[in-house]
């Protein structure tokens, strides 16, 4: 026995059916579950030039292998398709207790392929499947959906149903939309809720109770225990959080260096990721004024985003599926400015950062609310702050009239008006409908296309390229372009992959500028973080265990013992350098140019900031590293399209004449 | 009939307990602390347990045995 059910459920909106089909167990032991089993058959199914919002686009929701085994920090679900925002490749990601679901209803992943005539949601419990009117949910946020679904399935299933919904911006075929969970817990990332919405699938409701496989158990626990003994202990002295803007000045100034990963526990358990907000505005990771402007024009707003100031805020923590951290919380609003909601979930410092440093916004309860606005509509929160950036720096140099912006004064740090903007946004009503497609649409319809900061499409996550060069590698390499959870420099300083990989190169005490140098050894560092956080994703795993590193999170351990298999860590790395090349022949074969994926100018340094940590950082071998990692990964360095020989080597070729 | 006990002093919160649960009797509503964090951690949330045990066998840190609902604590 492995961890696999075996089994995927496929869906066809277009005539309501949907059936049960079994995988054979070499796709499995190929590109494990999750983001592998959907890179595998999204390639295979999804034809060339297919519309992402058409019939012939297949939304898939896959859980990991390990999810379900007793191996800790894999609660992770992940939502793919064909991306309506890039054209290409697409996928989110999402913790809560959904990913277990998929298992328990019997499957390791649901395709939904078609188009509803009418709004539906797809019921499971792991005996029957069926679709069913959704019509008494259309039009209602992710929470209210969410809610009112349990209010009608909870007292008719004998397991409580897990919910997976879009919000009103999926429903209006939002291209920055994503799907919610638990509340508005939200996969944001590549338009993945408009294509949910786009089918008219307002949800998927799991009610399955069925018991989740592993080859050996007690094996997999025990790893477990070993951690959760460890993570358990792990607390902070409360106080730190007023520093964060003191550190991240040190930080800049620091070299870069291999780090302890338990690090990474003790800043989420004691506040999650939003304690990164005043550090990075410091340290030159986080961007500022639309990625043009430098700590100085953000002076004042450190102490705003204190980490602390906002724990203040939490009543109860919550933990994802299998996670010992518990970096999530909910916080009390009540008798805070703009208080239209009464609670949030804790934002994580990528929603602080789009709506506080990088609009110049000083209003922390005014972020509070848009991550409540925005959860709840199912909008993602890093696209939509890019989005207005550009509108303020716009409106700023007169591109934009206040007419136009139907009377908004968008003014860098105006709450107010942000507040409006993004409310329209949400609506599509006037201005914001435009803006709600993101920044690419916005700027062609506008102009203003050199303050519009996206790659291929998408919006960058909130971490500059100029801080850290190969995160800047992995923006434009990655097949779903901008996103910021493939790999960074300072992530890998604390992971140890060369501990687990042959040809993984240690991390090591440098200057940082020789992070901007085109070297073999960069390119097997990025190369090596991609291929790991594939593996990860196919594993269910949090990027949080990647963090972590190798000796506290084992993956390779826990996948022996889920799996019953016996490989070294090479072995595991080649199934993430599998699911990556995957990926990139989806890009390929829907005539997305790898090449087309550019970092804007303004994150390579041009025009280059005139004080700060980043003061007069350029990267001109930038192009020359994304080539350097082309090569590292088998792929042709001037286009980026994976060569016959590395299709081969990976036994791609094979794999795509296995039919389901 | 058995049900469970925990012993939440070495609880994570993982909520690996609750989800095995095949009708739901398990929910993460106890509110407590966690060394300084306040938390939330597994408890019988309604009369519905079957006394299966899954809960029991999918706990990794151990929390969870099942006793005779007589003998809970």
């Amino acid at each position: 026995m492995t961890s696999f059910t075996g089994r995927i459920l496929c869906v066809d909106l277009g005539n309501g059916t949907a059936e049960s089909r079994s995988v054979p167990p070499e796709v499995y032991e190929a590109v494990l579950a999750g983001k592998g089993l959907e890179a595998w058959y999204l390639y295979k199914h999804i034809p060339a030039g297919a519309d992402p919002l058409g019939p012939e686009n297949i939304l898939a929701f896959a859980a990991g292998a390990l999810c379900g085994t007793g191996a800790f920090l894999t609660g992770r679900w992940t939502v793919a398709c064909k991306s309506p925002l890039t054209g290409g490749w697409g996928d989110a990601n999402c913790g809560g207790v959904f990913a277990p679901a998929i298992k328990q209803c019997g499957y390791d992943a649901i395709f939904v392929s078609g188009v509803s005539e009418t709004p539906v949601y797809l019921f499971c419990d792991g005996k029957t499947a069926e679709v069913r009117d959704a019509s008494a949910y259309w039009g209602l946020d992710a929470t209210e959906a969410e809610n009112a679904l349990h209010a009608d399935l909870d007292p008719v299933c004998r397991k409580k149903p897990c919910v997976a919904c879009i919000g009103t911006a999926g429903e209006k075929l939002s291209l920055i939309s994503g799907v919610c969970n638990e509340g508005g817990r939200i996969a944001a990332r590549s338009g993945v809720g408009a294509v949910m919405g786009s089918k008219r699938l307002k949800a998927v409701v799991l009610a399955g109770a069925r018991p989740m496989p592993c080859h050996d158990p007690e094996a997999v626990k025990a790893l477990s225990k070993e951690l959760g003994r460890k993570i358990v202990k792990m607390s902070l002295p409360s106080g730190f959080g007023g520093f964060f803007g003191l550190g991240g000045r040190m930080m800049g100034r620091m070299p870069a260096m291999p780090m302890d990963g338990s690090l990474a526990v003790y800043m989420f358990r004691e506040w999650g990721t939003q304690a990164n907000t005043p550090l990075a505005v410091t340290s030159g990771d986080g961007p500022i004024k639309n990625w043009g402007g430098t700590p100085k024009d953000a002076r004042g707003l450190p102490p705003q985003y204190n980490p602390d100031k906002i724990n203040k805020l939490e009543t109860l923590k919550y933990h994802c599926y299998s996670c010992p951290i518990g970096c999530g919380g909910r916080l009390d609003l009540r008798g805070r400015r703009y208080a239209a909601y009464p609670e949030t979930h804790k934002p994580e410092y990528e929603t602080l950062e789009s709506f506080g440093p990088l609009l110049l916004n000083k209003s922390l309860d005014s972020v509070l609310q848009i991550n409540e606005l925005l959860n709840r509509a199912g909008m993602d929160t890093i696209s939509a702050g890019n989005t207005v950036a550009w509108a303020i720096e716009c409106y700023e140099n007169g591109l934009l009239t206040k007419e136009q912006t139907d009377g908004l004064e968008l003014t860098w740090g105006n709450t107010e008006a942000i507040l409006a903007l993004v409310r329209k946004m949400v609506d599509r009503e006037g201005f914001g409908d435009a803006l709600a497609d993101g920044v690419k649409r916005a700027s062609e319809r506008y102009g203003g296309k050199e303050y519009a900061m996206h790659i291929g499409g998408q919006e960058p996550g909130m971490h500059d390229a100029r801080n850290d060069p190969q995160l800047g590698v992995h923006f434009v390499a990655e097949p779903a372009p901008g996103k910021h959870t493939v790999g960074m420099g300072m992530e890998y300083g604390a992971m140890s992959l060369c501990d687990i990989c042959s040809w993984a190169p240690p991390a090591t005490l440098h200057a940082k500028k020789k992070d901007r140098e085109d070297t073999e050894e960069m390119a097997l560092i990025t190369k090596a973080n991609a291929c790991y956080t594939m593996l990860t994703d196919g594993a269910g795993g949090c990027l949080y265990g990647v963090m972590m590193g190798v000796h506290m999170w084992k993956l390779v351990d826990y996948l022996n013992a889920a799996e019953g298999w016996d490989y070294d860590g090479d072995h595991y790395m080649e199934i993430g350098e599998r699911i990556q090349t995957l990926r990139q022949l989806f890009n390929v074969k829907q005539g997305v140019d790898p090449a087309s994926f550019r970092l804007p100018r303004r994150m390579l340094g041009w025009p280059s900031l005139s004080s700060g940590p980043l003061k007069g950082v350029t990267l001109p071998q930038h192009r020359a590293q994304v080539s350097s990692h082309w090569r590292a990964f088998g792929w042709d360095e001037k286009t980026g399209v994976p060569l016959p020989e590395t299709v081969k080597r990976l036994g791609i070729d094979r794999l795509t004449e296995v039919d389901v | 009939m058995k049900k469970p006990v925990f012993d939440y002093r070495n609880c994570v919160s993982c909520g690996i307990c609750a989800q095995a649960c095949p009708v739901s009797a398990l929910g993460m509503k106890k509110e407590g602390k966690s060394g300084k964090y306040r938390n939330v951690f597994p408890e019988l949330i309604n009369d519905d347990c079957i006394g299966c045990g899954q809960c029991a066998r999918a706990c990794p840190m151990e929390v969870v045995t099942m006793e005779e609902a007589g003998d809970a604590g």
